[in-house]
């Protein structure tokens, strides 16, 4: 089991200050403790994304406060949020953030070698099991937004992690193939003693999750 | 991996013209530095020109002097004066024989019969121009070893020998015979045997050894000389402007072939320390063409740079990247610079010299070759300043 708490106290984002908001987490005071299964449902523009980047420390334009593990992460440095990237956060982002130049292997690797997290057949493994095993050597630039985002979510997996941030996923992808990555995920949060974070525009893939969240 | 993804490949024009410049600029300086190194360290014995800036200084002679009026000599105030200049680096007074000397030709050394009053002065060790002598004397040495100025043996072979019918002596034939010299003071009288052992250009006195003249006029001084009327002085490059104020000031009589040095010597320090300032100058807008480059680079890689960080690449990792390859250029640069150097100084520069009668000394180049490697590392501090400011700020956004 790998522990991780996030808090938001009264955080409210610059870009929404000036509207009203109703849901669990701008403007209240909301805990999410880890390892735990959390879908964050919302609709477009209710600031799934900007949550997502408030917790992987990308984004600061908001007021109020966020804590992980009971720090508060204004007082983190860009060296602290880069070792708590490698070793307890990871993500999955909306826009894939790959390198277009470099082939899917490539982008893959660039992310395994930083901890060795896991060996090149178990990597080959979560490539086949989406469809992807043929694609590996394409460059990541000439791939469609369905294959770039489920080389994303192979690459997510590849760091030891605590939590792994998820921004619309699935967005790109088919219910049948996000299915089979959300069992993907599933077991390598398992493997990692870990829990997620998963924001959907609505849709629960099927699955079960420990708590949901509206934002 | 991470090279692959920053440089994309493109050689900007801001890389060209850098690359021409730091290779342009470095090599300049490092000329620059090897000609002044090269001109500081040019003894050429004898034949000096650029030697070390040590020049004789006496007071003017004038007719007050004459009449007894005013003294040549330097007093321990003016002394003192000296001393505090701050162009003057080194200073040492003559010091002068207080007894009577005479010298004549041993009998059968290949001398004509000869006799002639003389006067003894000697300077320091350092500021001698006559190198690689026998020079020491203890008073266990049987023949003291003697100095003249060149214009001495003109003198007597084109003056004193024509016209009292005296064979003329060669320079070969004056070093190879030995001299019979006629000491008398405190009411003593008593013979040594002395050589020349060389001829200064620079010293227009009969020099013998320090130690030799102390000695001698402990035991044979009449007590009648008591202040110095010749001093050497060794100063800066470049002090000629001073030089000219102090003679003005203290009514100095400066011999004018070393006024010539000293104005030369300024001349060439003003034309090689343009020339460096110019290349120093090629140097710092080619630092500034590398870090517009790098400028670039960062900018066309900032997505690549942004993502890096993000997925957990730490910023010494992304600025190692773009700094070895940096470094790589730099330390190629460099090597070239120094190559360049040394063919332009050999091919061009020393056969010009040689072809206009200058003939430099080689000196050492491990000064020039520090300035080098002081360079490339300035162009890499430079550049990793700046990169990591930039990565970092990107890393922030």
């Amino acid at each position: 089991m790998n522990p991780l708490s996030i808090q938001f106290e009264n955080v409210i984002p610059a870009p929404l200050a000036d509207y009203p908001t109703e849901g669990q987490v701008w403007r209240c005071g909301l805990k999410l403790e880890f390892p735990a299964r959390i879908l964050l449902n919302a609709s477009s523009g209710k600031g799934k994304t900007t949550f997502s980047s408030i917790v992987y420390g990308l984004r600061n334009d908001y007021s109020g406060k966020v804590l992980i593990d009971g720090k508060d992460v204004s007082t983190f440095s860009l060296n602290d949020w880069i070792l708590l990237r490698r070793m307890k956060l990871s993500a999955i982002f909306q826009d894939m953030q790959l390198f277009p130049k470099l082939t899917a292997w490539e982008n893959l690797i660039l992310k395994n070698n930083l901890t060795s997290h896991r060996d090149e057949s178990r990597i080959e493994q979560m490539l086949a099991r989406l469809g992807m095993a043929e694609r590996k050597h394409q460059l990541c630039g000439t791939l469609s937004l369905g294959q770039q985002q489920r080389i994303a979510i192979v690459r997510g997996m590849l760091q030891p992690f605590h939590l792994l941030v998820m921004d619309e996923p699935f967005s790109h992808i088919d219910e049948e193939n996000a299915a089979k990555a959300l069992e993907l995920i599933e077991e390598e949060t398992a493997l990692n003693g870990a829990g997620y974070i998963l924001t959907t525009l609505g849709s629960r893939h099927g699955k079960q999750f420990d708590r949901e969240v509206n934002l | 991996m991470i090279k692959k993804i920053l440089f994309k490949g493109h050689l900007s024009s801001q890389f060209v013209f850098a690359t021409a410049g730091m290779l342009i600029g470095l090599t300049a300086l490092l000329l620059s530095c090897q000609l002044i190194l090269d001109v500081q360290s040019f003894h050429e014995s004898e034949q000096e020109l650029f030697g070390p800036n040590s020049i004789v200084i006496q007071k003017r002679v004038t007719k007050f002097t004459t009449l007894g009026a005013n003294s040549t000599d330097f007093t321990p105030e003016d002394i003192e004066s000296l001393r505090s200049k701050p162009f003057i680096t080194d200073i040492a007074p003559f010091q002068s024989a207080d007894f009577k000397v005479g010298i004549s030709e041993v009998p059968g050394d290949g001398l004509p019969h000869f006799y002639a009053d003389m006067f003894f002065q000697s300077v320091p060790d350092r500021f001698m121009d006559v190198k690689d002598v026998e020079w020491e004397w203890k008073d266990t040495t049987d023949i003291i070893p003697i100095v003249l100025p060149r214009d001495f043996i003109m003198i007597i072979n084109y003056g004193i020998a024509q016209s009292q019918g005296m064979e003329q002596i060669s320079e070969e034939l004056m070093l190879a015979a030995k001299l019979k010299i006629h000491i008398e003071g405190q009411g003593k009288k008593v013979k040594q045997v002395g050589r020349v052992v060389g001829f200064s250009n620079k010293i227009s006195s009969i020099l013998v050894p320090e130690a030799y003249l102390s000695y001698m006029n402990t035991n044979y001084g009449n007590a009648r000389i008591t202040a110095p009327n010749r001093i050497f002085v060794t100063i800066v490059d470049d002090s000629y402007r001073e030089l000219e104020d102090l003679m003005d000031e203290m009514n100095l009589d400066i011999s004018k072939a070393s006024i010539d040095v000293v104005k030369i010597k300024t001349v060439i320090a003003v034309v090689i320390g343009i020339f460096g300032l110019a290349s120093a100058l090629i140097m710092l807008l080619s630092l500034m063409g590398f870090v517009q480059y790098s400028q670039l680079v960062l900018s066309r890689a900032a997505y690549e740079t942004k993502t890096l960080l993000r997925i957990g690449y730490s910023v010494s990792a992304v600025v190692k990247s773009f700094l070895s390859r940096l470094g790589l250029v730099f330390g190629v640069i460099t090597g070239l610079a120094v190559l360049t150097m040394v063919l332009v100084k050999i091919y061009v520069v020393n056969i010009w010299l040689d072809d206009n009668g200058i003939h430099l000394e080689e000196s050492g180049s491990s000064p020039t070759v520090v300035v080098g490697l002081i360079t490339f590392l300035l162009f890499v501090l430079a550049n990793y300043l700046n990169i990591r400011k930039t990565v970092t700020r990107l890393g922030k956004e």
